[in-house]
């Protein structure tokens, strides 16, 4: 019983490349090679165009929201390099803040868990990845993993703030943790973790046989577990989970496709994962 | 050096081949011309000659025959970006398949020496790929390096490894470790033209350089060169000779000066050749042993040069010995003395080939005349006036937004050769001289890297300086009144920054996305995806975005600059609609290729592209990129969490039987019949007959039976398995209250709070309607919230406390009571409260230790959740109120953040944590954080009524910094406004408590 609930025509003028919902599931926005950004009020079925954001010099690649705690916000990145985060305030959107210290196209953008602050990570095709922290009055720290995949980046995912061990933790408060997930051209799928403020190699796992084209963490529902999905130019799906306790990370391969695997979505629930690719499907 | 011209020699005038092929049966060689493919008998080359004519009109740039006798009648050629199989019957060649991957030309082929079916190729395209004939559609691996490589060659020892060349590097693979390479090395600082493997040695290679000079290396051992075989001009091939310890080598001539000999080297002798092969009148492309018949002793070689003479050079074993090969059958004493004669007269021969690279202006890589005819003319805002070679000069003006400068450039005569032409800036726009000092540098450094490897700079002279001053102009143009782009509003035409590498990194962005499906929020998927006209069927997908370069610029028309095609999207005109290469288009113009290919098979492929571009150019005037629609599905029912049961769903422990009643109607209404049945188990897990009795020697609690907390478990367990974190936050509520983590808390508090006591007059309200069960439960002065968890006792009617005015105005008067209720059941909850005086509370607790502990043990058992997992059941009870937050049901949300054990930090961190003054102590000055001074002993606090230290309670003003005992201020404000202490500070104004 999936319905249809809304069918927006966004009126790009090339291929769309990216479509996200906010918080609440009532802004859709969509990026595409004409190099814009546009939102849309899609609340109660309806479709209108509240802003249409032009900025990037390039075709915009990936969109990630903010979470409402911290305003509504819009982060994008694309081909010219740049990362730009873009913030409505009393009704009109414009630029926050612009990121352009990346020697290759950013391929991806992940908002960190709000429980983090507002925290973005940026994957690049110069083999990088970039954090960007709000330090609170309106400037950004950034920090960047040099070399984090040879070659590129093409995916950058972060881990729910709470560890699943913590889920154990019975001192107190649980501890939150920094972790995120890439993927990149060196068919790897690397684990960070932030310690004392910097961000060290955790994991890495071996499995694909060519570029891995996008990973997802999986969002905790409370269950011990951590899940990583990946997929990747050789048309497989990799489903990586760990137990909590231990640092090993089985794999199985949930299904190899005809064509490249391009995108993973888990749902909320963290237990039905959308998977795209190059069929068109 | 012994000479001898070759024993066959014949010429194909015609055939304008770019490369041969032997097969290893020693009986065809294959010359692949522009319009014939001609098969050469070799054992009688001059009448034997098979001509097949093939239609297209690119070259192929390598050739060559499968090296496994089973498959000798298949060879493979390469044109363009394709691989094609022939297999060839004596007199017929049939085409096997067509392998298609590489995006650019193909440099090199070589067939596995050890699996019949492999075949290797490598590209500009900076992909190396591994074919499997029997798999002809995709290649079977695939190895990315960052730039092209121009030869790649297999071991020829051992199996599972190769080896490619990237300008001057030489990567070693392994196939079975995918796309990082087994080793990376620097060998030449100039491009490597050949790379050969040893017929014998697993570690050893060679490899020839634009430098000048072959290499020999053992990979094992990177680090230095084994051996380096010098000339003067660069080396195009080196490679081994199948017998000996040899290499033949060919240096690439140029016009001026040919010498267009193979030369022998013996490789344990490298200052001179042993034998030198001449005959050819150009540049010998590519040489190879043909296999020998057994019963030769003689090696044959056959090469083939740009004269297109094709010449078999025969081998003797006397050569052989030259290279180091002991001939068995025959120790001729007269021939060994022969060679030392040889080599005698060789060396006063050798002269010639000394100086051979000596002559600077004879080393000129390329001459002037040469490099203008070579020149791009269409280099992005710079116009070409003068090329004129005999006078060694030329001129050119750059424009960029309202600046244009004029440059001049002469070239002295030994130019290239360490000689820098002289450039010469003049600008006709009133260029700030600072500026043109600057282009200046800029130019200077670039001609000095050319001028440095003795290689042209011209071009690259031009268009650094060209981008140079164009970012000049960028940054003026960025001075705020000139700026013509403002940053927000309608939309402009961007200005595009000419990126310095733009597409050089292409290959290595992975292909967009075109379509999409993405969950978000709660249970909404968004698809988005091309349009049917852009669905591209059986092709597979490109993998990187350079890709969409390689179509844009083979398809465009021909009179467009060729140099725009690497600058995929950042030169591309500014609007959208005319920008070349995109990725909608690259789908349109897949799509339509095939639909025609498969109309018009045998219109050559050149001119089905140019033609289909002028036609997708039309097309896309007419008519704009047709999108799909984005879509939103509703997919809540896959996710098993409902928004009307999130919205409708009752949450009032007090009267669980009336909430469970209503939540089963509401399940039903959502057709969960599981629901239905766990809201009908709910009161009856919870009758009051099943409640834990509180003493703990009254029998195992129900919690401990195997209905009770294992069964409320396994259902938690059931519902974690099908994600339905709706239910489980449900249960959470039900079945947990935090009372047992604030008593826990409060024991572990003690201590901080007893000394926090000095600052702030701690209420520890109490709720006194409970006490059929834990006695009572605590409420701390924070929570503003009624408190409705009472959810053992749902029969008793609870009068709540609404407000925390109304629990501190309780309090007081109930503390008698509530002591002696402590005495009777000792219950921790009230330890804060009845313990004012600490020696009481110190004397109690070791006394208290052991039944406390079993009391606990006891109070955790009787729970129908185990206490240990309470962060868990929180993190449960946050997903779902975060879930309840994206419905927009705030309130919901609210309700059940109510039963999360730990509060947030934020609420704790004004309210719990002790807030400390720093005071001066009035006696010794010193700073002190604590109540009494470290120094001296007194109580740091001065009263400013009394003039004493404050030993208990104190209050002070925030502005001036006076106060004194709290009794002492309470009474001097209800009079007075001004401070205490005659400063003259109004501290009721300044402080609105």
């Amino acid at each position: 019983m999936v319905s249809v609930l809304n069918s927006i025509d966004t009126a790009h003028e090339d291929m769309i490349h990216d479509a996200q919902l906010d918080y609440y599931g009532t802004k859709l926005a969509t990026c595409s090679s004409d190099r814009s950004i546009k939102v849309f009020d899609v609340k109660g079925g309806q479709q209108r165009l509240i802003t249409d954001l032009r900025g990037h010099d390039g075709p915009v690649w990936q969109l990630a929201w903010g979470h409402p705690m911290f305003g509504n916000l819009i982060a994008s990145c694309g081909y010219d390099r740049k990362v730009i985060i873009w913030k409505e305030t009393n009704g009109t959107w414009g630029k926050l803040y612009e990121y352009s210290n990346h020697d290759s196209s950013v391929n991806s953008v992940c908002f960190a868990p709000h429980e983090l602050g507002l925290v973005l990570a940026c994957g690049s095709s110069d083999g990088s990845i970039s954090i960007l922290t709000s330090t609170g009055d309106g400037s950004w720290d950034a920090k960047k993993i040099k070399n984090a995949h040879t070659i590129g980046c093409n995916a950058v995912s972060w881990a729910p703030a709470l560890a699943p061990n913590a889920l154990f933790d019975q001192t107190g408060r649980p501890t939150l943790v920094k972790k995120l997930v890439s993927g990149g051209c060196d068919n790897l799928v690397k684990i960070w973790r932030e310690e004392d403020g910097e961000w060290i190699e955790d994991q890495k796992l071996e499995g694909h046989s060519d570029w891995v084209r996008d990973v997802a963490w999986a969002p905790s529902i409370g269950l011990p577990r951590s899940i990583i999905a990946s997929c990747s130019q050789d048309c497989r799906v990799i489903i990586w989970s760990n137990d909590g306790t231990s640092n090993t990370w089985n794999s199985a391969i949930l299904n190899k496709f005809k064509d490249v695997v391009w995108h993973l979505s888990w749902s909320i629930t963290g237990n039905i994962l959308a998977v795209s690719g190059g069929d068109n499907k | 050096m012994s000479q001898w011209g070759e024993s066959v020699t014949v010429e194909f005038g015609d055939l304008q081949a770019t490369c041969m092929g032997l097969d290893c049966l020693g009986k065809w060689a294959v010359l692949p011309g522009r319009r014939v493919l001609a098969l050469v008998d070799l054992d009688n080359p001059v009448e034997k000659v098979h001509r097949l004519t093939r239609q297209s009109k690119y070259d192929i740039s390598c050739v060559q025959w499968n090296p496994h006798a089973s498959h000798a009648h298949w060879f493979s050629s390469a044109s363009m970006h394709k691989l094609e199989l022939y297999s060839w019957d004596n007199a017929s060649s049939k085409q096997v398949c067509t392998m298609k991957a590489h995006t650019r030309n193909i440099s090199d082929i070589d067939w596995s020496p050890f699996d019949v079916n492999v075949i290797a190729s490598c590209s500009v395209d900076a992909y190396t790929l591994l074919w499997d004939v029997r798999e002809p559609k995709r290649p079977c691996a695939s190895f990315q390096s960052v730039c092209g490589a121009s030869q790649v060659k297999w071991n020829k020892v051992t199996n599972n490894m190769f080896a490619t060349s990237h300008e001057g590097d030489v990567r070693i693979w392994d196939p079975r470790k995918g796309n990082t390479p087994v080793l990376y090395h620097t060998a030449h600082l100039a491009k490597i033209h050949g790379l050969d493997w040893s017929p014998f040695k697993e570690n050893c290679f060679t490899t020839a350089s634009q430098d000048g000079s072959a290499k020999f290396w053992d990979h094992t051992n990177f680090r230095q060169y084994k051996g380096m075989l010098k000339s003067g001009l660069p080396v195009w091939r080196a490679k081994y000779t199948p017998f000996g310890d040899g290499l033949i080598s060919v240096v690439m001539s140029t016009l001026s000066r040919g010498d267009n000999s193979l030369f022998m080297w013996n490789n344990l002798s490298l200052n001179e050749p042993v034998h030198q092969f001449v005959g050819h009148m150009g540049t010998v492309v590519e040489y190879m042993w043909r296999k020998k018949k057994e019963d030769e002793k003689d090696y044959q070689l056959v090469s083939w040069s740009r004269d297109q003479n094709l010449k078999i050079w025969k081998v003797d074993s006397q050569l052989q010995r030259l290279c180091g090969h002991e001939v068995l059958d025959c120790v001729d004493e007269t021939l060994l003395e022969s060679t030392d004669s040889t080599r005698e007269v060789l060396q006063s021969m050798s002269a010639p080939e000394v100086t051979m690279g000596t002559s600077q202006s004879e080393r000129q890589t390329m001459t002037l005349m040469q490099e203008f005819s070579l020149v791009n003319k269409f280099i992005p805002n710079v116009t070409i006036n003068v090329l004129d070679s005999a006078n060694r000069y030329c001129s050119m003006s750059i424009n960029s937004g309202k600046h244009a400068i004029c440059v001049t450039v002469t070239f002295p005569e030994e130019y290239p050769n360490n000689a820098p032409p002289n450039f010469d800036l003049t600008s006709s726009t009133g260029l700030p001289p600072a500026l043109i000092k600057k282009l200046l540098r800029v130019m200077n450094e670039t001609i000095q890297k050319s001028v440095k490897k003795n290689l042209n700079c011209l071009e690259p002279c031009i268009r650094q300086v060209a981008s140079a001053f164009d970012s000049m102009n960028l940054e003026e143009r960025k001075t705020p009144d000139t700026d013509p782009f403002p940053v927000t509003g309608g939309f402009h035409a961007p200005f595009i920054h000419p990126l310095p590498f733009s597409g050089y990194q292409d290959n290595s962005i992975p292909f967009p996305r075109t379509c999409g499906a993405q969950f978000n929020s709660v249970g909404l998927l968004i698809c988005f995806r091309r349009s049917k006209e852009a669905i591209i069927g059986e092709e597979k997908t490109p993998k990187a975005l350079s890709e969409l370069a390689v179509i844009s610029s083979t398809n465009r028309v021909r009179s467009a600059t060729s140099s725009a095609s690497y600058a995929l999207y950042s030169r591309s005109p500014p609007t959208p609609k005319s920008e070349i290469g995109s990725v909608g288009q690259w789908y349109i113009q897949n799509k339509r290729q095939r639909t025609k290919s498969r109309t018009f098979k045998d219109i050559p492929e050149g001119k089905r592209s140019i033609g289909d571009k002028d036609r997708v150019v039309k097309d896309k005037k007419r008519k704009g990129m047709r999108l799909e629609p984005v879509l939103i599905y509703d997919t809540h029912y896959l996710l098993n969490i409902h928004r009307e049961l999130g919205e409708k769903y009752s949450l009032n422990l007090n009267n669980l039987t009336a909430m469970c009643e209503h939540n089963k109607i509401e399940a039903a209404s959502v057709g969960r019949r599981d629901l239905v049945r766990l809201w009908s188990l709910i009161p009856v897990i919870h009758n009051p007959s099943l409640h834990p009795d509180l003493n703990p020697d009254a029998g195992t609690p129900w919690a401990q039976r195997p209905l009770g907390r294992g069964m409320v478990e396994s259902l938690m367990n059931h519902y974690k398995s099908i994600g339905d974190i709706q239910t489980l936050a449900m249960l959470c509520c039900v079945f947990w209250d935090r009372n047992y983590f604030q008593s826990l808390s409060s024991l572990n508090s003690n201590a901080i709070k007893k000394s926090a006591s000095k600052v702030s007059l701690e209420f520890e309200p109490v709720n006194f309607n409970s006490d059929t069960m834990f006695g009572s439960s605590t409420d701390s002065g924070w929570n503003f919230l009624p408190m409705s968890d009472n959810a053992l006792s749902p029969s008793s009617q609870l009068t709540t406390i609404s407000s925390p005015m109304a629990t501190i105005a309780m309090a007081p008067n109930s503390s008698t009571p509530s002591r002696a209720m402590v005495k009777l059941k000792r219950s921790n909850s009230y330890n804060d409260l009845s313990f004012e005086d600490y020696k009481f509370a110190d004397e109690s607790q070791p006394k208290e230790t052991i039944e406390e502990q079993e009391r606990k043990q006891h109070e955790s058992n009787c729970r129908m959740l185990d206490p240990s997992k309470y962060v868990q059941f929180d993190h449960m009870l946050k997903v779902y109120a975060d879930i309840l937050a994206r419905w927009g049901l705030r309130n919901q949300a609210a309700h059940i953040k109510k039963h999360v054990t730990v509060r947030p930090q934020s609420h704790s961190g004004i309210a719990e944590d002790i807030i400390e003054f720093g005071v001066r102590c009035f006696k010794c000055e010193t700073e002190v954080r604590g109540v009494k001074c470290t120094n001296c002993g007194h109580p740091a606090f001065h009263c400013a009524i009394c003039h004493t230290g404050v030993k208990g309670s104190s209050n002070f003003c925030l502005n001036c910094g006076h106060g004194g005992h709290s009794s002492h201020m309470q009474e001097w404000f209800k009079h007075e406004t001004q401070c205490p202490s005659g400063c003259g500070c109004l501290c009721l104004k300044w402080n609105p408590f």
